[in-house]
């Protein structure tokens, strides 16, 4: 659950921001003849409803409801005395705390939207059935998915949302920098990150540790105490402002002469993601990955080593993770990048 | 499954809803959706949306049959329909996404689902020692929260301090809101604002060990409380006694709530156990932070020994603000025990 600063900074995120974003979804909702969008929130799947109105659950549930028009209604599986804090750190029309979405969307949706016109789902098979049976009762045939229009919108990044990643960023470089010398023990190294990351004020703080690189390269998320091996490492996701970075570090007490050339060689490779990753690695590449924000998750896969291979436009935030095997052994990386052009990337964490 | 006379059962799961999950594989996803196909005979194939969450599963289970995919939920349809002459199920009613749901195993998730709320209920011995550990770690997380509640800290610092100890002990996960000021009128996530002498600092700490979670609720004033935070503390601290005197096998949720609820009918606070100033006067734990039952004076539900829940009657009081207490009980043969050890008192944390 979350359970990290959330606030709305006007400053940071300023209404007019959240409005364009807003207006470019409602341009293409009505190209396309939607009576209305559906867009799904949790504490898992935050990002869409957080990217056009702020908004992002601590726990529990909620229903955007997006007219081609004016502003849009949020839906929140909160009690009623929740609802003043849901409108203090969202930028919606209408705020209705409500206890089943689906029946109450389902409800709205009669209501206000003329009959016959589709009602669009993003991401409408992952709804969840709860949500989504009521709906399914109600609209019948009316239901489309909308991922496609959502993603051909979602990105690039606008300089607030690359801002707040930038930021997201050196919380999280600074939390893996807190890291103590010498730490014997995964409690250690997790405690210090998650002090440092909330006390920069990260909204959340995804910490996975590989504990031992000489037995296992896979992250963990680690319970209980673990003893570390000479050599681990730890990748950081941090949001701030639902905003998401991540971050990787390995830690040694004597650090291998390759480490530092794989650091060089992955800031120069993540700077050219989107266009030719034609540096070759110091070691053999064993994996990697790309992930970006286009629907509802922080991260969905759009790249990697063992497929799919789809692309990412220029200006697009996203994540990478790899692994290198070097001659000294293997190497965990992670980054966040605005992915480039014609001309370089830019790299964030 | 036996006895339902299933041979497959699909678990659907997520960061939200990782409890069902939790149970049936002993998977406790990081990000995106995963699901189970748990077999009759204990064989398990997962399905993950996350390439480095499939390693981390195979990695704590080498027994598992680990799959990832960007579109994982056409992959458990493909798997699902090579299963065409087995009885396959699937689960739960909140996590299972529409499209597999809406499909032919549509009439499977109301039983599959109601199946597995009842395993999940009652606490084998080995669930309720690791709610145990959870409960003494809330208690011990909650003294470091006093300690932290001091004038001129922002609320996110308190819970920073309280994570980083919950990290330093491998606790893994807590759900934690709060509120400050001098009249609290509900409980949130953090936000920026900083403590000041005289403020009442409620919190809800749900740390979990093994999956497990525990709470704890209590209120702290920075300073010397007033006489009307101590009129009103009197009454919360009444009501949970009597909330925790009617936990026993045979009572319903409902009798332990309208007990709790009855002591404020007799002070004249009625108006405020309605839904217009609060949720519940409890809720089940487990592999859930808010399971079932909900402690509801229209809950019929009826408790069980081994059975865990909070009882606590946190509400809004129009001369205090709003108060939280609460501790987490396990329903014994004869009545129950009370897990969470932490006084209940109203607590004063130095304000200078």
């Amino acid at each position: 659950m979350r359970r990290g600063l959330i606030s709305w900074s006007r400053d940071e995120v300023p209404a007019s921001v959240l409005e364009a974003r807003l207006a470019r979804l409602q341009g293409k909702m009505r190209a396309a003849g939607l009576g209305a969008m559906l867009i799904y929130t949790s504490f898992a799947r935050p990002s869409a409803v957080a990217w056009l109105t702020h908004f992002v659950p601590y726990w529990n549930e909620g229903l955007l409801i997006v007219l081609p028009t004016g502003a849009p209604v949020l839906l929140a599986a909160f009690s009623k005395r929740m609802q003043g804090w849901v409108k203090s750190v969202s930028h919606v029309g209408e705020v209705q705390c409500v206890a089943q979405l689906g029946r109450a969307a389902a409800k709205l949706v009669g209501e206000r939207i003329p009959g016959g016109s589709p009602v669009a789902v993003l991401e409408l098979d992952a709804l969840p059935w709860l949500v989504a049976e009521p709906l399914a009762d109600a609209l019948g045939p009316r239901l489309a998915d909308a991922s496609a229009l959502f993603a051909s919108i979602r990105q690039p990044a606008d300089e607030t949302e690359i801002a707040l990643t930038q930021r997201a960023a050196d919380i999280a470089t600074r939390a893996l920098g807190s890291i103590p010398r010498g730490a014997e023990r995964s409690s250690q190294v997790l405690a210090a990150i998650e002090r440092s990351a909330r006390l920069d004020g990260a909204e959340e703080v995804l910490s996975r540790l590989a504990p031992d690189l000489a037995t296992g390269t896979a992250l963990r998320r680690l319970e209980g105490d673990q003893a570390l091996g000479e050599r681990y490492a730890v990748e950081l996701s941090v949001a701030y402002k639902a905003a998401w970075a991540r971050a990787a570090r390995c830690c040694s007490s004597s650090e291998p002469p390759s480490w530092s050339q794989a650091r060089a060689w992955t800031s120069e490779w993540a700077t050219r993601i989107g266009a030719v990753a034609s540096v070759r690695p110091p070691g053999n590449t064993a994996f990697w990955s790309l992930e970006a924000c286009v629907g509802s998750e922080p991260f969905s896969v759009v790249a990697s080593a063992i497929g799919p291979r789809g692309t990412v436009s220029a200006g697009t935030v996203a994540c990478f993770s790899l692994q290198l095997q070097l001659p000294d052994g293997p190497w965990l990386g992670a980054g966040t990048v605005v992915v480039g052009g014609n001309e370089p990337g830019r790299l964030l964490a | 499954m036996a006895t339902e006379q299933l041979d497959v059962l699909v678990v659907a799961g997520n960061p939200w809803r990782s409890d069902y999950l939790r149970y049936a594989a002993d998977l406790a996803p990081t990000c995106g959706q995963v699901f189970a196909l748990v077999g009759r005979e204990g064989q398990i194939q997962v399905i993950a949306e996350h390439p480095v969450e499939a390693k981390r599963f195979h990695s704590e289970q080498p027994d598992l049959r680990v799959s990832w995919s960007p579109s994982p939920i056409e992959e458990v349809e493909g798997a699902v329909g090579s299963l065409s002459r087995r009885r396959v199920a699937l689960a739960p009613a909140a996590a299972a996404p529409y499209r597999l749901a809406a499909g032919p195993l549509a009439a499977t998730l109301a039983p599959a689902t109601a199946m597995l709320d009842r395993l999940m209920l009652r606490k084998s011995p080995a669930e309720i020692d690791a709610l145990s550990r959870a409960a003494a770690l809330a208690d011990e997380g909650y003294a470091v929260f006093r300690e932290a509640a001091r004038v001129g800290r922002p609320e996110y610092a308190l819970v920073a301090e309280v994570e980083a100890f919950f990290r330093s002990r491998g606790c893994p996960e807590n759900f934690q809101i709060l509120g400050s000021g001098r009249e609290v009128r509900g409980m949130h996530p953090p936000t920026e604002r900083r403590l000041a002498a005289g403020d009442l600092v409620t919190t809800e700490l749900t740390p979990c060990v093994e999956g497990y979670y525990a709470q704890i609720c209590r209120t702290l004033v920075l300073g010397s409380p007033s006489e009307a935070q101590l009129r009103a503390f009197s009454v919360y601290d009444e009501a949970l006694a009597a909330g925790v005197a009617a936990v026993r096998p045979g009572a319903t949720a409902a009798e332990v709530a309208r007990a709790q609820n009855e002591v404020f009918r007799r002070h004249g606070l009625g108006d405020y156990v309605t839904s217009e100033y609060t949720r519940v006067r409890g809720h089940g734990l487990g592999l859930y932070v808010d399971g079932r039952p909900a402690v509801l004076e229209d809950v019929d539900l009826a408790l069980e020994p081994e059975m865990t829940l909070v009882v606590h009657p946190n509400t809004y009081h129009p001369e205090a603000g709003y108060f939280v207490h609460g501790d987490s009980v396990r329903v014994t043969a004869s009545g129950c025990e009370v897990l969470t050890r932490t006084p209940r008192e109203l607590f004063s944390v130095r304000a200078g």
